[in-house]
């Protein structure tokens, strides 16, 4: 077990997603509640309460977030469900989309009715389709119930929901790309200022969450938010749903309490590594968080202050288990790919960079590397941190120095040696 | 007004400006790519890099999107800023083939000054340069090389807040984006599409008209304004520059205008102008008239003065039709000169060709004559059915100016022309009289929202030409005795 729960609270059946099973646990009774007895004040400031940090990967609390949003300005106001779950590793999001839709749309009409918000969003990935038609139709089952629209359970407030389709652009989970997609413009983020809270989507306030940050939010408001900060550590309140993929026994989600022992989470909940090899390394949080060798997570605990001082981020929750026999220049090469791959290409440093980056990564496993080479893409990293748009050219930049500060060595065998002095395989065969 | 520092000295600002408009008002120069006066801010450069000073050491931010806060410290020139610049360069130029020796923007390129200014290694990458489409046709004027492109959108954003006509938009994404028309021919239909090459910071955007045709540092530029409407936008005139006349190759390209660009007048046309503006040669290039002629026969310039002096004096009720082309100081000489004779009618000296967008809410406006607005105050309009201006016993026309057909003159009255194109209608005048285009001359236009803006004589006045302005009093004189017509 993984500590206590606060998603995965239910088995998994046939039935489970749909809006009989969830009424059954429960569901939406908060919403009722919270309509009928609390000020959306009230829910604000529960939210920022209970300390919640935002599941998307960069941490923010929630509640600072939604603190900008001033309920009765006199604006639309808009909520968006980010679901466009892009980052590689990262599948968490998926399990509540398939497993739990209802509870995401309980929460965000609470979270709605606490921002005021009349048209909410979620905006999701384009590649997913079970996860889309089990959202969907759980949609159509909360129209029919009454639970959107006009005259909410039979109060005065009215929200309507859209669910928008991606076209597959991992730069689109970025807030402000995320919105200007919405707005049917090419996916581009924008710069702050202003922040997003102050002029999002069509240039009103916008509040942005993670799905797995807004799916907190029914639990948050039912029990309180002294509740919730009884479970995690004092810093990381509540719970990660974590995706585990890689060379491991059991991939799949888990739901991990903060502060919960990595090693433990790895070797014994995930059954170690694939084939009884050894563990080499581990990517914690999607590929943009820094890697750990297998000696860093033997002390560590899972939560934003632990992971932070060893060097690395909680991130979007997406660990790869990467075992002993992995070359660590070809897995730089796929994640410089990916990330040459899906820069937008609005701002220079990103746009130049990951290219250069991908071409020297290339050429250093095509056997025609030079030793200047790595340092090169040390400066390329630095030169991307902090001086783009959004975040992605920092990403690419933490996983690249991340990498190289740990494994340099085998980055100077493949230059020197035009070979990997590992097998040169990705995959580790049984 | 905010105070503020930048470099340490004190500065004021307006509220809602950013730190790059209040360092541009206070003569600080902080360089930029993307960035633009007229356009949105979109902070894809990245060059625009300033430091801020704050306790505990301070950040790095572009400056085209900073907010301005009471009391903060910028630095646009710091260690760390020119730093950041130089790696920012090393990205602009890295995909960007450096190919200045045929490119038509060296000597004005934004990327090669700052290259110089805050760059000035070569570059650091060893790796082969991203190839892209090199002169892909935009539209019938604009040709993109896209590996010049340097991604700055100022090009798709005029389209979008300035022309309005949304043609451009950015293909593809990371190092692979392409500007590109939205459809089709799109770009085609945007009148206002060469001011894109202007706003272009790199030779990405190049003229067709002007494509491999001069180093720019040959040309000089000559502040005119353009006659094309009654807007009267300010420009500039590039023609080649005395001390490089050409006296091995054809005389030609010694008097040719080779280019048209806006001279920006915040009071009339921004810095703007229509394509219409840009084709002045197809204007001032005509076959030009350079014959005094009496019925069509070759007569020297001051026999043809004489005759005309003579014509007019013999004249009981002449008519002047007077060209809403001619400058602030021809009307007047005209008006002080030749009016107590003639009763004189604006004539529209051009009307609207086929096709041409007649108005919009940008810049251009119906009346294609420079100065009809100025015309009409020293005269009344010519009426809709031009016969009417003249009465039986008109016995006399002085035509000044193109664009009126001789078959609305009374059959019976004298014709005296005055025309700077070689045309029909000049032998079968009794009096022609070659004179002057503004490019040869100095003068002013009043527009019609009554700005007078100055031009410039870029060009020689070309032998047996008269200047309007000593014409007008000539044929005022008195006639001398022995002259005949």
């Amino acid at each position: 077990m993984t500590g206590r729960k606060l998603i995965m609270t239910f088995p998994v059946t046939a039935t489970s997603h749909l809006l009989a099973d969830y009424k059954a646990r429960g569901g939406y009774g908060t919403l009722e509640r919270a309509l009928r007895e609390m000020r959306p004040e009230q829910i604000t400031k529960e939210v920022t309460a209970s300390g919640i940090l935002g599941h998307g990967g960069a941490a923010f609390p929630t509640g600072r977030k939604w603190g900008v949003i001033k309920p009765n300005d006199g604006q639309p106001h808009y909520l968006c469900a980010n679901a466009d779950e892009g980052e590689p590793g990262t599948f968490k999001d998926r399990w509540i989309l398939e497993n739990a839709p209802h509870l995401l749309l309980e929460s965000m009409l609470i979270s709605a009715y606490a921002l005021q918000v009349r048209h909410s969003f979620v905006y999701i990935r384009g590649e997913f389709d079970l996860p889309y038609r089990r959202l969907a139709a759980a949609v159509e089952e909360a129209y029919a119930a009454g639970l959107f629209g006009e005259r909410i359970l039979g109060t005065d407030f009215a929200c309507d929901i859209v669910i928008y389709r991606g076209a597959g652009s991992y730069v689109c989970g970025e807030a402000s790309a995320l919105i200007t997609s919405i707005e049917g413009k090419k996916g581009y983020p924008r710069n702050r200022p202003p922040r997003l809270t102050v002029r999002g989507l069509y240039q009103r306030p916008t509040v942005i969450n993670n799905v797995e940050t807004l799916s907190n939010i029914a639990g948050i408001v039912a029990h309180g938010a002294e509740a919730f900060r009884t479970v995690g550590t004092a810093k990381s309140p509540g719970t990660q749903l974590v995706s585990i993929s890689g060379h491991v026994q059991r991939p799949g989600v888990y739901e991990v309490e903060y502060g919960y022992p990595l090693a433990k989470f790895i070797y014994e909940d995930c059954g170690g590594p694939l084939g009884g090899g050894k563990i080499k390394c581990v990517i914690p949080g999607g590929i943009s968080t820094k890697v750990l060798t297998a000696a860093e997570i033997e002390t560590v605990t899972y939560d934003h202050a632990a992971l932070a001082a060893a060097g690395s981020q909680v991130g979007s929750g997406g660990m790869v288990v990467i075992a002993e026999g992995t070359c660590m220049v070809r897995l730089l090469q796929v994640l410089l790919r990916f990330y040459h791959h899906e820069s937008c290409g609005q701002c220079t440093p990103c746009r130049e960079g990951m290219g250069w980056m991908h071409r020297i990564i290339d050429r250093i496993v095509a056997g025609e590397g030079r030793m200047e080479d790595i340092d090169q893409l040390i400066r390329i990293s630095k030169a991307n941190d902090g001086t783009t748009i959004c975040g992605m050219g920092d990403a690419a930049g933490y996983a690249t120095v991340g990498i190289i500060a740990k494994y340099r060595d085998e980055f100077e065998y493949f230059i020197e040696h035009k070979r990997s002095r590992l097998n040169g395989r990705l995959e580790v065969v049984q | 007004m905010i105070e503020f520092f930048i470099n340490g000295q004190p500065v004021q600002a307006e509220d809602n400006q950013t730190v790059m408009q209040a360092a541009k008002a206070n003569g600080f120069f902080i360089p930029y790519f993307c960035w633009h006066p007229q356009l949105s801010v979109p902070g894809n450069c990245r060059i625009c890099m300033v430091e801020v000073e704050a306790d505990g050491g301070g950040w790095l931010d572009i400056a085209c999107n900073m907010p301005i806060t009471r009391g903060m410290r910028v630095l646009t020139d710091s260690e760390r800023v020119r730093a950041r610049r130089k790696e920012t360069l090393q990205f602009i130029t890295l995909n960007h083939p450096v190919d200045c020796g045929i490119c038509d923007k060296a000597g004005e390129c934004t990327l090669q000054d700052y290259h110089y200014e805050y760059n000035g290694s070569p570059s650091v990458s060893r790796d082969a340069k991203v190839h892209a489409t090199k002169h892909y046709p935009l539209s019938e004027r604009i040709v993109l090389d896209n590996e010049r492109c340097i991604m700055c959108t100022r090009c798709v954003r005029f389209t979008r807040e300035v022309s309005r006509s949304d043609a451009l938009g950015v293909q593809n994404r990371g190092d692979h984006s392409l500007i590109r028309p939205v459809e089709d021919g799109a770009f085609e239909n945007d009148p206002y599409s060469d001011n894109v090459v202007d706003i272009c910071p790199v030779g990405a955007l190049l003229s067709r008209q002007f494509l491999h045709k001069a180093r720019v540092w040959y040309l000089k530029p000559t502040p005119s304004v353009c006659p094309g409407c009654e807007r009267g936008c300010t420009v500039n005139i590039w023609h080649r520059k005395s001390e490089w006349k050409l006296n091995a190759l054809d005389q030609k390209q010694n008097a040719r205008i080779d280019r048209v660009t806006p001279l920006e007048n915040p009071a009339v046309n921004g810095p703007w102008i229509c394509n219409k503006g840009r084709d002045l040669a197809q204007i001032f290039e005509r076959a030009r008239a350079g014959q005094a002629m009496l019925k069509g026969r070759p007569v020297a310039l001051q026999a043809a003065i004489d005759s005309a002096r003579t014509l007019i004096g013999a004249a009981k009720h002449p008519v002047a039709l007077v060209s809403s082309w001619g400058s602030n100081e021809e009307l007047a000489a005209f008006h002080k000169a030749l009016r107590p004779r003639f009763s004189g009618y604006v004539k529209p000296d051009w009307l609207p060709a086929p096709g041409e967008r007649i108005e919009d809410k940008l810049l251009i406006k119906p009346d294609k004559n420079p100065n009809g607005a100025a015309a009409r105050a020293l005269f009344p309009a010519l009426p809709a059915d031009a016969r009417s201006a003249f009465t039986p016993d008109t016995d006399l026309v002085l035509v000044w100016g193109e664009g009126f057909s001789f078959a609305h003159l009374p059959p019976n009255a004298k014709i005296v022309y005055l025309n700077s194109w070689l045309q029909p209608e000049n032998g079968h005048a009794d009096v022609f009289l070659p004179i002057s285009v503004m490019t040869e001359r100095a003068g002013h236009y009043t527009n019609f929202q009554g700005v007078v803006s100055g031009f410039e004589a870029c060009f020689a006045r070309p032998a047996g030409v008269a200047d309007a302005v000593t014409l007008f009093a000539e044929l005022a004189q008195p006639v001398r005795a022995g002259a005949t017509a």
